[in-house]
């Protein structure tokens, strides 16, 4: 009951902000009074307006390259991460690797890949890879190392094996830094997605954007912003929700 | 194997701790040339100061920790890693001071993931068979899905105990498992667990820093020295078998209470 009146508190905070902005943004239309900025409600009436087999397309494109780009990074900087924190010998030789490419402003190597992987899709994806993977792997790599050590004895007197220790230890003490991570990772995706569809495509949510704004559609830019932010908003409850069957344990 | 029928054969069952030493990696010498003997199913308390080395001894049986000279074993079987023959399952039941449960999972989970990775010999309803009975023999089966966090010291304390009789290991290893309880939940689980290991009498060696435990959990009580030099003291305790309600109003108990201090003021 308590959970359930927390909820509804906080849906409605979320409601009132929600509304407020629109708000401040009709005020804002009123001030500025020009096309390069339209009443909110124009805007929601193109969103509803939408031809639904072409909205469904570039979202389809846009959701599926920041799927593949943020499995392609978690999984490779998850592995990466994880060997890092367990093996003091990994980590003594990757460190000042990653301790140098780190700083790398990833974005710049845009036309670099470009040039070695073509405008396609394998280009799109890998520089949202590129751009995740680094903080993936130190911050997995830190979640690990804080993992005290004798959480792994009563195991290790039982018998226990690598795999085993790593199953019922490392994997679950590490998974509360992995679901921050992934977090500050999808909002640095949905970015990098936004740059890499200005180019080379057709489809996809920052085409749609883009495209609307070279025909001077500005309703149907501000649409395109809208839809856009709400894919991020719904991509961000999933991982709540996730984050709130896997960490059951923590909420005493 | 187990042909050497030589005279010292009957000494030489249960926990055997021969010429150990122990070096730290900074060179400091945590133990040194040290033996004990726990015979089969019997209880041993060890008092100690603190860095004398008694979490270091345990460490070592458990084979945490690799001892640079000696040799550890149990009827006559090593018990370090590297020379442990590969059919044997572990049997050493390890509870620290922090009780050692996974906080990410349930009470349920802790004991069955134990009972997966030591007892992989017992059928998966036999382990929750033997899970289920080692809960409510400790008086905690309400709480099997509960997670650790939600519990009390007193009740995580329960769990690591449950888990550890669960798997029925030959040796237990018990690290000062009760100091951060307070006195009468202490009391209490002293009593549960004296009255479970009678039933399922397991060689233990039992560390504490408490001269009251020790008095009332060991069947004889050891006494490592403060000075690395000095060899152990072994006193014989007749207040074991008494009941445990009138353990500390026994007489013997005030006696042995007085013949531990004398030792103590002369070797700490």
């Amino acid at each position: 009951m308590v959970k359930q009146k927390k909820l509804r508190h906080h849906l409605l905070t979320l409601m009132t902000v929600f509304l407020l902005m629109n708000v401040a943004w009709f005020l804002l239309y009123i001030m500025i009074d020009h096309p390069i900025l339209p009443s909110p409600i124009d805007v929601y009436q193109v969103i509803f307006q939408y031809d639904k087999a072409e909205m469904g397309l570039h979202i389809m494109y846009s959701l599926s390259r920041i799927f593949a780009g943020m499995i392609l990074a978690l999984t490779l900087g998850m592995t990466i991460g994880i060997i890092m924190g367990r093996s003091k010998l990994i980590n003594r030789l990757l460190d000042p690797v990653v301790y140098l490419t780190y700083p790398i402003p990833k974005i710049a190597l845009l036309p670099v890949v470009m040039l070695f992987f073509g405008l396609g899709e394998g280009s799109k994806i890998l520089m949202i890879m590129l751009i995740l993977i680094f903080q993936i792997i130190i911050s997995v790599r830190d979640g690990v190392k804080a993992i005290p050590d004798n959480t792994y004895d009563v195991l290790s007197t039982l018998g226990a094996g690598r795999w085993q220790k790593f199953y019922h230890i490392t994997l679950p003490g590490a998974l509360s830094v992995i679901f921050s991570t992934i977090r500050i990772s999808l909002g640095t995706a949905i970015s990098v997605l936004f740059f890499t569809e200005i180019y080379g495509t057709e489809y996809g949510m920052g085409f749609y954007i883009m495209d609307a704004w070279l025909r001077l559609d500005y309703n149907g830019m501000y649409g395109g912003i809208l839809l856009f932010s709400f894919l991020g908003f719904v991509l961000f409850l999933l991982i709540d929700l996730l984050d709130y069957w896997l960490m059951k344990w923590r909420r005493y | 194997m187990l042909h050497s029928t030589n005279k010292n054969s009957i000494n030489k069952s249960g926990l055997q701790i021969v010429d150990v030493s122990v070096r730290y990696t900074n060179g400091e010498l945590a133990l040194d040339r040290l033996d004990l003997n726990v015979p089969e199913h019997q209880i041993y308390t060890l008092l100690g100061p603190s860095g004398c080395g008694k979490s270091t001894l345990l460490r070592s049986i458990a084979g945490l920790l690799q001892p640079n000279h000696g040799e550890i074993t149990y009827n006559q079987f090593p018990l370090q890693k590297n020379q442990k023959q590969n059919d044997q399952h572990s049997f050493i039941g390890f509870v620290p001071q922090n009780y050692g449960l996974l906080p990410w999972k349930t009470v349920q989970g802790n004991i069955m993931t134990a009972l997966k990775i030591s007892r992989n010999d017992l059928a998966r309803d036999e382990q929750h068979t033997q899970s289920q009975f080692w809960l409510t023999a400790m008086g905690i089966a309400n709480l099997a899905h509960k997670f650790p966090l939600a519990l009390s010291g007193g009740q995580q304390q329960r769990v690591a105990l449950a888990r550890t009789f669960a798997i029925q290991p030959q040796i237990m290893l018990l690290d000062e498992p009760f100091s951060a309880l307070d006195a009468i939940t202490r009391e209490e689980i002293q009593r549960i667990f004296l009255q479970n290991w009678a039933i399922h009498p397991t060689t233990t060696l039992f560390v504490t820093h408490d001269v009251d435990e020790a008095i009332v959990l060991g069947q004889k009580i050891v006494i490592m020295p403060a000075n690395k030099d000095d060899a152990l003291t072994m006193i014989d305790n007749p207040v074991f078998p008494v009941p445990y309600n009138s353990k500390r109003e026994h007489p013997l108990f005030f006696e042995q209470m007085k013949a531990i201090r004398k030792v103590m003021q002369e070797k700490w």
